[in-house]
């Protein structure tokens, strides 16, 4: 109790409410008012005393002030938040970014793709352009023979003879258009039977009894331009070996017309 | 203080609303001091917003265990403005960094608003000095016995009684408070 009193006396205890302590002496007033109740309950009772005196003299502070201090912290606390804000709008736009850059490879593949696809369409169509031009000109040139047979045939001075088989062959049967003013002969050969690999059809002229060739007749068949010979009276067909003959075989004339 | 403990824990969250709070709560008393310790409005506001700043940077630091968080506060304030008042003082004085040295910042202003109020007017005069001049001027207890031209011990003493007059005053007051509030009842 008198150890109690005599601390009281000190003063210290005061001098530690008012802050007056130098470190050493606070931490052993502190460890002491831990200990001792009585004691802490006599500190209180300081500090009541001079908080209520305190009170008793407060001035009310300019507003500015506590605004100050409320923007200052909020300033603090802003530049942090800031900072965050920064960091979740750059993940953001890197959310958006990645999800372009995903979207860019998905449609870069998919247009590539499709352009292999038009490619080889594209390809098809020019095989397909290729071929339907091959098939044009072939027509074309069709037409241009079919015009030209057209021409020879339908020509009024064309005149046609019809040679028949005879008995060695008689399916046989050649149709000539012989035009004296244009000087040319032209036959169908289309229904003349088919020879062995070793043997061709060959067409003569006969002038004053002498036979003239004329030209093989192309296994090909279809229409064919022979050879004219003036002053033929009769146009003959013979069978030949292969490659023709410089003399007709008479033996083996199949058809002949006079003229 | 249920209301402090709740508010100083919400303050080591980062709670700027129970900064507010507690600046609403303490800020008119602290400033009522340190104005009356520097007597420089200018430096009264730039301390006690320092004050809270520290405050609202360091609530680890304050220990309810120790103390009231008043006393806390009010410790904080006193150093930054001894600090403050000290400073350009330094060059003049070598070995006592006493800051009223001069009589003319200890007379306490005739400014009203300066005047203390309150119970410390119902005090014997040397009583109301002693208190004055350790918590609304700053000295420590050796500078103001010399101030006061009294021992040491004899200050002490006078600091003893008044705080326990000023105790006895706040519990009259407190009791008819609570009367009275009883009696609006």
């Amino acid at each position: 109790m008198t150890d109690k009193t005599k601390i009281k006396e000190t003063g210290l205890l005061e001098q530690y409410v008012l802050g007056e302590l130098d470190a050493a002496q606070q931490l052993e007033i502190e460890l002491l008012l831990k200990s001792d109740e009585e004691l802490a309950d006599y500190v209180l009772e300081i500090e009541k005393g001079f908080e209520n005196l305190a009170i008793d003299n407060a001035i009310t502070p300019p507003k500015v002030v506590k605004s100050n201090l409320l923007s200052e912290i909020s300033n603090n606390t802003k530049v942090v938040s800031l900072s965050n804000e920064n960091k979740s709008s750059n993940k953001w736009y890197l959310g958006i970014a990645a999800s372009i850059a995903a979207f860019l490879l998905i449609s870069t593949y998919f247009l590539y793709a499709e352009l292999q696809n038009v490619k080889s369409d594209l390809e098809m169509v020019s095989n397909e352009k290729d071929m339907l031009m091959k098939d044009l000109n072939n027509m074309a040139n069709n037409y241009d023979d079919l015009i030209n047979w057209y021409d020879i045939i339908s020509d009024p001075n064309a005149e046609q003879f019809i040679l028949k088989g005879n008995d060695l062959s008689p399916e046989a049967k050649i149709v000539s258009y012989v035009n004296h003013e244009e000087k040319s002969v032209v036959i169908n050969a289309e229904l003349l039977p088919e020879l062995d690999q070793n043997h061709d059809y060959q067409m003569w002229a006969d002038v004053d009894g002498e036979m003239i060739n004329m030209g093989l007749i192309p296994k090909s068949k279809g229409m064919i331009a022979m050879t004219y010979i003036d002053n033929a009276e009769s146009l003959n067909i013979t069978i030949e070996p292969l490659g023709g003959n410089d003399h007709p075989t008479v033996s083996r004339l199949i058809s002949n017309v006079y003229l | 203080m249920q209301d402090d403990s709740i508010l100083i824990s919400r303050l080591k969250t980062k709670d700027e609303k129970a900064l507010a709070l507690l600046y609403d709560k303490y800020a008119p008393a602290i400033f009522g001091v340190i104005l009356r310790l520097c007597k420089d409005e200018g430096i009264a506001q730039e301390v006690l917003q320092d004050t809270f700043m520290t405050i609202w940077e360091k609530p680890d630091a304050y220990d309810p265990e120790k103390g009231r968080f008043y006393t806390w506060s009010y410790r904080i304030a006193k150093n930054k403005v001894l600090n403050i008042l000290r400073k350009p003082k330094k060059l003049i004085q070598t070995e006592d960094l006493s800051v009223y040295k001069n009589k003319e910042a200890i007379e306490l202003s005739n400014d009203s608003e300066l005047a203390l109020k309150g119970s410390i007017n119902k005090l014997e005069a040397h009583h109301k000095r002693a208190i004055e001049l350790v918590y609304f001027n700053g000295l420590t207890h050796r500078e103001a016995h010399k101030e006061m031209d009294v021992p040491l011990g004899t200050f002490k003493s006078y600091l003893r009684q008044a705080l326990k007059k000023l105790k006895e005053s706040y519990s009259i007051a407190l009791v008819l408070m609570l009367i009275l509030i009883e009696v609006m009842r």
